[in-house]
């Protein structure tokens, strides 16, 4: 009973209902959400977003918004592939995440060493390195769409589950890079939840004085994070690409806000100290299955966006909502007792 | 009088040393690209649209807030006057219905601000995403009342304003101009103004001393709307289309200049000459990099981020020592 | 017994403030010793330097008898000092068992997060003073009373031998107030020290068995409390003599006719509350934290919607739905937390004094006249004494007292007819304090009706002519000029 009530104070319990409506919803007008190449297909488009999402959460629950991860998710895997292809070691898969996940921690420790050493607002600062980092990729760099090297190519076609709709006759596969998703997040969810490291982010975000007199290292941590998020980022980048099948530069920005709404909707609370991973995957999903699968009841593409604008601020109002009446009634309570 | 120019602001000083600066490496660099009449006249026109939305985004973030949703509201407007203009065109006559699209573009850019302004004061959404909420509205109302697909086909009596000289200066930017000016007052001035900048240092004190805080935020979104539609309007005229998706790019810019105009991103304290002079430089930049055909125009991007974190570096570092010299008075 | 803490000549200066100039310390081991001083005098300072936070310029810590050449926090942590926050250093998202344990898991240097030695930790921490409490509950759910029981028991944990609590009542009730007292007489049976920093003279006379008082980062005294007295005490603190009481008996009083009458009035936080308030009248609303006091002055502002009731102004019956309706009915209130309700800190003293104001100074094209708000503002630093060289700089380089003279000036500038004031010197200086009462006596007799909503018994006896007593909402009893004293509003509000 009192696990019940706890499950309907969080806000992903919220999520996880609306998703679950919405896809009773498409069921029963199309049919086909739950035919097996669409829920391959939401996966699928879901792997990349979640992987950002990692970023967005880590940044948030520690210290605040970070933008930047599209831009260093480019750039560390435009930095990767020339590097392998220069040194003629393309074949290798794992050396091409090798070098992003060295190039993207190095942008990401950028971050980290200019928001943790002035204290400014981390959304100014990394909204100003993406900028530096998009110069860098077309401006000196002049990078354009590029081929991958044969291990990343081989990877790409490479599936682990292939499926086909009977009835349509659709077909959808589920790439290698669910693995790296899967791994990332088990990997995430060990450190978040059973080092001292991972406690100390949470700690970090509730209460910056308190941590430091508690003994946690209260910069290393953010620089941690930070850095951290360059290595992921940089990981999403290279499964974009092998996803895509090809490099595309221009391909990656913009890609920032729907994630930090994603994972907002998931119970992220943007004060920092509070968010889940479970949230980021229901957030996630739920801004995915808006995007797929509205076409799947008839609503025209045209209406994706609306639905989507629609759905961030109805989810956000409801939170912001809940958490100024919970001030509200905290206060009567004081009262009573 | 000392003291009264001192008072000017160290951050507007500061801008228009290198304003300055940058002006005569230009001139000494490219004496004959650069310094052309019809140089000036195309930055002027180019640094219009995405000046306009700074200020916007400027009077928000002084408010406390932040506006992302700028952009989609230029679209929003533009697209709303191109279909107007379009319909109408064939049946009417005279300039009449050109001015009608007009206002209602500016009604819609308004109405957008005033709901920004709603879902963060009466419905306390943080404006962060409050606006990152709406502006996939306003982009998804364009895409739905467009079709997906650009608009075109404007009558000629509306975009001759994208050609039309005003004593050789080009018509949008003295629309930019009498912008700014009045913005300048409103914030410098005026009651409102004022109380702008105290609900953005302090919400909760201003209510307390009597402000409606709720009102003053929803009238500065809306000057944030207005602004942002009459930047979709000046872009319906000079490039005779509008589109769902134009611009995109030009959110993240506006932040950039605010910031580096010297507004405060946690709010109470900025200007709007600062966020005007921060355009220009910007824009000069960016035409002086065009002077070079084999520096792509990319490097802009670089310079801005570097600018950016250089500004802030450098108004905290002097943060840092007025304080302390404060301190000491005190 | 022997001494467990003696520090000697320490000096601290910060950016050439010399914060500290030689104190000494020394606390004899099992005895409660009160560090007493005004704001600024340097107490918070010196705690840091006992706790390793900062590093002394001069002068040696002595730990037990052992020298501590450079104290580190963790060697304080060690040597089994520990200090309770004002903010109780809590992790508000966390659990609290996550509250309990980090410290300790910290400093034994682990890295992995081992549940049950979390829960055995927290268990054990808890059972220290049989505090009861939910381990798995999120800490930012529970009473700010229960927050600080986390606190002690976690310092407990770490063998503690000197617990250094820095003004460890502010944001409690009476009743957690002496539930904290018993722990600590606890705590001191089995053999703890305590420094307990505060202003409050009862509780220092409650709780010490010695008082040291700093003023001005310098040692004015060290005796044991048997022998300090309020007088002394007052003295000591500021360097000055008062004597609150002759001065309100000489005030020449005038109250005149009815100018607000509240009946029936109940809103969220108090139900039923009535009485009338008249010109030249200082009326004191006292009761604990949480009786509802708070809620009746925003009430009366317009900042908290009445369910019931009605208030008249002036014989007319009026809502006040928001501030600027309240202003335009010459009501004033200066809120209780100064920094987050008050003052834009940032912000020059001049736009603070302004800001209510600022319809009037404005013309009617809108245009604010910057002339007559510089004007307006030097008028009232001058009036009320507010002590600024520059009426530029941001509120936030004044002190305590001259910041809630900025509020003060702010509300005197819209000329109000009843003027509520909550809590009106919490952190005020003494000097300050002396001078803000006066200023109200002043008002009062020119003849503006004032409502003192406070905690402070001492305050409401020298400056008011008649109070109500809250209690859980209610109004439990009214005294008059003469029937106010200490006793009686001290037993009315338990």
């Amino acid at each position: 009973m009192k696990k019940l009530k706890n499950l309907t104070k969080q806000s992903e319990f919220y999520v996880f209902i609306i998703i679950v409506v919405l896809s009773i919803i498409i069921q029963a007008r199309s049919g086909l959400f739950f035919a097996n190449n669409n829920i391959v297909d939401t996966v699928r488009s879901m792997i990349v977003p979640s992987i950002y999402a990692l970023c967005a959460l880590l940044s948030f629950v520690s210290t605040g918004p970070d933008v930047s991860f599209p831009l260093i998710a480019a750039l560390s895997t435009y930095l990767a592939l020339i590097t392998t292809n220069a040194l003629g070691m393309g074949e290798s898969m794992v050396i091409v995440f090798v070098f992003a996940i060295v190039y993207g921690s190095i942008m990401g420790a950028l971050n980290g060493i200019i928001i943790v050493k002035y204290k400014f607002p981390s959304l100014i600062v990394t909204l100003g390195t993406s900028s530096i980092f998009s110069g860098i990729l077309l401006g000196a760099f002049e990078a354009e769409r590029m081929d991958l090297p044969a291990g990343l190519q081989r990877m790409g076609k490479a599936s682990l589950l292939s499926v086909k709709n009977a009835e349509t006759g659709l077909g959808s596969t589920l790439p290698m890079t669910f693995l790296i998703l899967v791994a990332l997040y088990v990997i995430t969810y060990l450190v978040l939840n059973y080092t001292m490291v991972g406690r100390g982010v949470y700690a970090v975000g509730g209460d910056e004085v308190s941590a430091e007199r508690a003994g946690f290292n209260v910069k290393k941590i953010r620089f941690g994070v930070f850095t951290a998020n360059g290595a992921i980022a940089a990981i999403g980048g290279v499964c974009y690409a092998v996803m895509s099948m090809r490099y595309l530069p221009t391909e990656y920005a913009g890609g920032e806000m729907i994630v930090i709404a994603a994972i907002v909707l998931g119970g992220t609370r943007m004060a920092g100290g509070v968010g889940t991973l479970k949230g980021c995957i229901l957030g996630t999903l739920l801004l995915t299955m808006v995007s797929n699968s509205l076409i799947l009841i008839g609503i025209s593409v045209y209406w994706q966006k609306v639905f989507i604008g629609a759905i961030i601020i109805i989810g956000t109002a409801v939170s912001a909502l809940q958490s100024y009446g919970a001030s509200r009634v905290k206060s009567k309570v004081k009262e009573a007792a | 009088m000392m003291a009264k120019i001192k008072k000017i602001d160290a951050n507007i000083l500061r801008l228009i040393m290198i304003l300055i600066v940058f002006l005569i490496i230009a001139c000494v660099t490219q004496p004959t690209n650069f310094m052309k009449a019809d140089n000036f006249r195309s930055m002027a026109k180019q640094m219009t649209e995405y000046g306009l939305m700074a200020l916007g985004v400027g009077v928000c973030m002084i408010s406390g807030g932040i506006d992302l949703s700028c952009v989609y509201i230029a679209n929003l407007s533009g697209i709303t006057a191109g279909l107007m203009m379009q319909s109408m065109s064939t049946t009417s006559s005279g300039s009449g219905y050109i001015l009608l699209s007009v206002l209602v573009a500016i009604l819609v850019g308004a109405a957008c601000g005033i709901f920004n302004g709603f879902l963060i004061s009466y419905l306390r959404i943080p404006a962060m995403l409050a606006t990152l909420g709406s502006y996939q509205l306003f982009m998804g109302i364009s895409i739905v009342i467009s079709n997906g697909s650009t608009v075109s086909g404007i009558p000629e009596g509306y975009t001759m304003w994208g050609t039309t000289l005003l004593a050789g200066i080009p018509f949008a930017f003295v629309v930019f101009l009498i912008c700014i000016i009045l913005l300048s007052l409103i914030m410098s001035k005026t009651r409102f103004g004022q109380k702008v900048y105290l609900v953005g240092t302090n919400a909760k004190a201003a209510k307390f001393a009597g402000i409606k805080n709720n009102s003053v935020l929803i009238r500065s979104y809306m000057i944030s709307g207005i602004l942002s539609a009459i930047a979709g309007l000046l872009s319906l005229a000079r490039i005779n289309s509008a589109k769902a998706d134009f611009g995109s790019s030009y959110t993240m810019q506006t932040i950039l200049i605010v910031v580096l105009g010297g507004v405060n991103p946690d709010g109470g304290f900025g200007s709007i000459p600062g966020i005007a002079i921060a355009v220009v430089i910007l824009q000069l930049l960016s035409s002086y990099l065009n002077m070079f055909p084999n520096i792509s125009n990319y490097y802009r991007d670089l310079i801005w981020g570097v600018a950016l974190i250089a500004v802030l570096i450098l108004n905290f570092v002097t943060n840092k020592r007025k304080q302390a010299r404060l301190a000491k008075a005190s | 017994m022997g001494n467990i803490l003696a520090v000697k000549g320490i000096k601290k200066s910060f950016g050439g403030v010399h914060a500290l100039k030689g104190v000494d310390l020394t606390i004899k081991e099992g005895e409660t010793h009160c560090l007493a001083g005004e704001n600024g005098c340097g107490k918070s300072t010196i705690i840091k330097v006992i706790s390793g936070f900062y590093q002394p310029d001069e002068g040696t810590i002595e730990i037990n008898e052992k020298g501590y050449p450079v104290m580190t926090p963790s060697e304080a942590i060690n040597a089994g000092v520990q200090v309770i926050y004002q903010d109780f250093s809590i992790f508000p998202n966390l659990t609290v068992i996550e509250n309990l344990a980090f410290n300790q898991i910290l400093a034994n240097k682990k890295k992995l997060v081992n549940k049950k030695e979390f829960r055995r930790i927290a268990e054990e921490a808890v059972k220290k003073i049989n505090f009861d409490v939910d381990l798995d509950a999120l800490v930012e759910t529970l009473p700010v009373a229960d927050k600080q029981l986390i606190a002690i028991s976690r310092a407990l944990l770490d063998n503690a031998k000197l617990i250094i609590m820095d003004e460890p009542t502010t944001a409690l009730t009476k009743k957690e107030v002496k539930r904290l007292f018993e722990i600590i007489t606890d705590l001191k049976k089995n053999g703890v020290t305590i420094l307990f920093v505060s202003h409050k003279l009862d509780e220092v006379f409650e709780i010490s068995d010695s008082i040291t008082i700093l003023r001005n980062g310098e040692n004015v005294i060290t005796c044991p409390t048997s022998e300090m007295t309020e007088e002394k005490f007052t003295y000591y603190m500021t360097g000055r003599h008062f004597d609150t009481n002759q001065n309100k008996a000489d005030m020449e009083k005038n109250i005149g006719e009815t100018i607000m009458s509240v009946k029936g009035l109940s809103a969220p936080g108090f139900e039923n509350v009535n009485f009338e308030l008249h010109k030249g009248e200082i009326l004191g609303v006292t009761g604990q934290l949480g009786s509802g006091r708070t809620e009746l002055s925003l009430a009366l502002f317009g900042l908290l919607k009445p369910t019931a009731g009605t208030i008249t102004m002036e014989g007319k019956e009026v809502k006040i739905p928001n501030v600027s309706a309240a202003e335009k009915l010459g009501i004033a209130l200066v809120p209780e937390d100064r920094l987050t309700e008050g003052l834009f800190l940032p912000q020059s003293i001049i736009k603070n004094i302004t800001v209510s104001k600022m319809d009037e100074l404005t013309s009617k094209a809108g245009i604010l006249s910057n002339k007559k708000v510089v004007e307006e503002s030097a008028k009232w630093v001058k009036d009320i004494g507010v002590a600024t060289k520059n009426h530029e700089f941001p509120v936030q380089t004044l002190s305590g007292g001259n910041q809630q003279k900025v509020v003060l000036g702010r509300w005197l500038a819209t000329n109000p007819k009843v003027l509520i004031l909550n809590g009106p010197t919490v952190g005020v200086d003494i000097g300050a304090k002396y001078d803000i009462h006066s200023l109200l006596r002043k008002l009062a007799s020119e003849g503006m009706a004032i409502i003192i909503v406070s905690d402070d018994i001492a305050e409401v006896i020298a400056t008011c002519d008649r109070a109500i007593v809250m209690q859980g909402g209610r109004v439990t009893g009214q005294l008059d000029g003469s029937e106010l004293s200490n006793d009686s509003l001290t037993s009315a509000t338990n």
